[in-house]
């Protein structure tokens, strides 16, 4: 098991980091999911990164509890693979998203190591054959600082409505 | 919906299973789902929950039989009281919350109080009972009977019918095959649950639990070039060869059987998945922990895969490979709930139970690899089945080829046939065509 939970310090306030240079990336990360550019987006994340939709609010660990979805880079890699398969019937046809992306909260940071925890809250819309629904929650990115961008060691989406029965969800939030 | 009148006797509903197909209105017709809610859902024995799931004396889970509200709640003597979930005074539903710890029981809308047994303990302005008003009489209903095996908890909400033991004794097999596999002998439901919709019929998901056909065709985007699908458990390098080389079914696949144990139930068997191949620090631990157990030899017999999918006829799945239990809950004609619950094996280390927990959440929950197809394909044969002009829906593959397991009292077939599926419509007839 990857060892993703290990908590920054919390930090009451975070001075002289620049709020923008994490909304571009939250906003580039949501538009590569837009464009389904999935292995691209598979790229914004560490090696060792990880994708977790918790199934229940508040959700310790991913370990011990079900998870609409945990995803380290095997299973990220799978699941991008078949995103791009000709016989993928869940999306087929396949589904169109928009992401509205809010404005970013520095939760943490530490400049030493170059590690960032950032909230914001996202709503995706999707559609797909004649249905459309939303998704709405909060997410956590934890970032690593790479050259002028970022890794995504983290994203953590909680969705409002987590413990609720879902339709099929193909593509990732 | 569906614009059939059909007449509700024995002898029509008769003319809807013929041998090799059922009309499509099985699926589609309104009333005969109601019917199907009074029948079977009203009658025959159904999972209700693990005992795991309600460790101490007032826990409780609330849940749906059919459509109905349930409780299942852990009374003072230890005992797992299951009842149904509307007050007796006006009718709502009493506790709220999914799960939770309760000493007492109070309907929010005028506080009627219940105790753990169901009793009524408490109507608040007392002085406004009739003289003849009795609280004896106002007691949740119980489900009239309920009946246990290994933690797995089941009620009829008949007080008459066939018995548990009757019912379930050809099954136990499958549900000790599984639970055989902790070391400590019992398993926890107790890792939270997946939950997914659905907008086809209750039945196209039981029938697809027990489907080997389907495979290389609705799951053909889990299966990587060389016709192997993604290592799906905990410490396999890989997974099972479900294509060959010339893109046909794989001779692996075809070599699995199905098995018709009566009263609808009925099992599909497993391949010798990556045996010998499976291997990692969890599981090999386990492996270990579990030899140090039960013995080498019978550690071995345990972990030899025997079971794909187990149907418990006519709610609950249990599952060999990627271990759960999935319960399925009707909640229109063309609109099902199903909840999937993960298994912790009990003395097994915890990494290998996380690393089940894990791999389901890629195959059975709403966002996985598998699922999602299948349930993209009931909602493709339902949306299909509204045609008028076609009535009959297929299910002939194997027909008259079965063969007795004699060692099983049961019948077996090709996993890639559909006689479990005729076996399932042949418990359906039975129960569709008694009046309650």
């Amino acid at each position: 098991m990857d060892g993703v939970d290990k908590d920054l310090p919390p930090m009451k306030s975070v001075p002289g980091v620049d709020r923008d240079q994490f909304e571009d990336f939250l906003h580039y990360e949501a538009r590569l999911l837009d464009e389904r550019r999935f292995r691209d987006w598979m790229g914004l994340f560490t090696q060792d990164g990880t994708y977790w939709v918790p199934a229940v609010p508040r959700q310790k660990s991913p370990f011990d509890q079900a998870s609409l979805f945990y995803d380290d880079r095997t299973l990220m890699e799978t699941r991008v693979s078949r995103l791009g398969h000709p016989k993928i019937h869940v999306q087929t046809p396949p589904s169109q998203t928009v992401h509205q992306v809010g404005r970013p909260l520095v939760e943490a940071a530490s400049e030493e190591t170059g590690e960032y925890v950032v909230s914001s809250t996202v709503i995706m819309v999707e559609s797909r054959e004649d249905n459309q629904r939303i998704f709405a929650g909060r997410q956590t990115h934890r970032l690593r600082r790479d050259g002028d961008s970022f890794k995504i060691i983290q994203k953590r989406v909680d969705l409002v409505n987590c413990s609720a029965p879902f339709e099929a969800i193909a593509v990732p939030i | 919906m569906d614009g059939d009148i059909i007449r509700t006797s024995a002898r029509d509903i008769a003319k809807l299973i013929e041998p090799g197909r059922v009309s499509r209105r099985v699926y589609t017709d309104p009333e005969l789902f109601e019917l199907e809610m009074e029948r079977i859902f009203g009658r025959a024995w159904l999972f209700v929950g693990h005992e795991s799931q309600v460790p101490k004396p007032g826990d409780y889970v609330t849940t749906e039989l059919g459509r109905q509200p349930i409780i299942m709640i852990r009374h003072s003597d230890g005992t797992v009281r299951v009842m149904l979930n509307r007050c007796t005074h006006r009718g709502a539903k009493v506790v709220n919350e999914r799960a939770g710890n309760a000493r007492y029981m109070s309907c929010l809308y005028h506080g009627w109080t219940f105790d753990t047994e169901g009793n009524l303990v408490g109507v608040p302005v007392p002085e406004g009972c009739t003289a003849s008003f009795d609280m004896k009489n106002f007691g949740l209903a119980l489900a009239p009977r309920t009946g246990e095996y290994r933690g797995f908890i089941f009620a009829s909400l008949a007080r008459t019918g066939i018995s548990f033991e009757d019912h379930i004794g050809s099954m136990k097999a499958n549900i000790d095959d599984l639970v055989d596999r902790a070391p400590e002998g019992r398993l926890a439901l107790d890792a939270g649950m997946h939950r997914y919709v659905y907008r086809g019929n209750w039945k196209l998901q039981i029938e697809n639990v027990l489907d080997s056909y389907h495979v290389p065709f609705g799951h053909a985007s889990t299966v990587n070039k060389s016709g192997v699908q993604f290592a799906r458990r905990e410490g396999d390098e890989k997974g099972a060869v479900v294509v060959d080389a010339k893109e046909k079914t794989s001779k692996d696949w075809q070599g699995r059987r199905s098995y018709d144990m009566g009263h609808g139930h009925g099992w599909t068997s497993n391949t010798a998945l990556d045996e010998g191949r499976r291997s990692s620090p969890a599981y090999d631990e386990y492996v270990r922990v579990l030899s140090e157990k039960v013995g080498v030899e019978r550690a071995k017999e345990i972990l030899t895969p025997k079971l794909h999918n187990s149907l418990i006829y006519p709610n609950v799945s249990i599952m060999g490979l990627n271990i759960h239990v999935r319960v399925i809950k009707p909640i229109a004609v063309d609109f099902t709930e199903v909840v999937v619950y993960p298994i912790r094996l009990v003395g097994a280390p915890e990494s290998m139970n996380f690393g089940n927990v894990r791999l389901l959440n890629v195959t059975h929950s709403a966002a996985s690899f598998v699922q999602t197809d299948d349930v993209e394909a009931f909602g493709r044969a339902q949306k299909g089945l509204q045609s008028l002009q076609t009535e009959w829906v297929d299910i002939s593959r194997g027909l008259g080829t079965e063969s007795p397991a004699t060692d099983i009292n049961a019948m077996t077939a090709r996993a890639t046939d559909e006689m479990v599926v005729r076996g399932q419509y042949k418990a359906w007839l039975g129960y569709m065509q008694e009046a309650v």
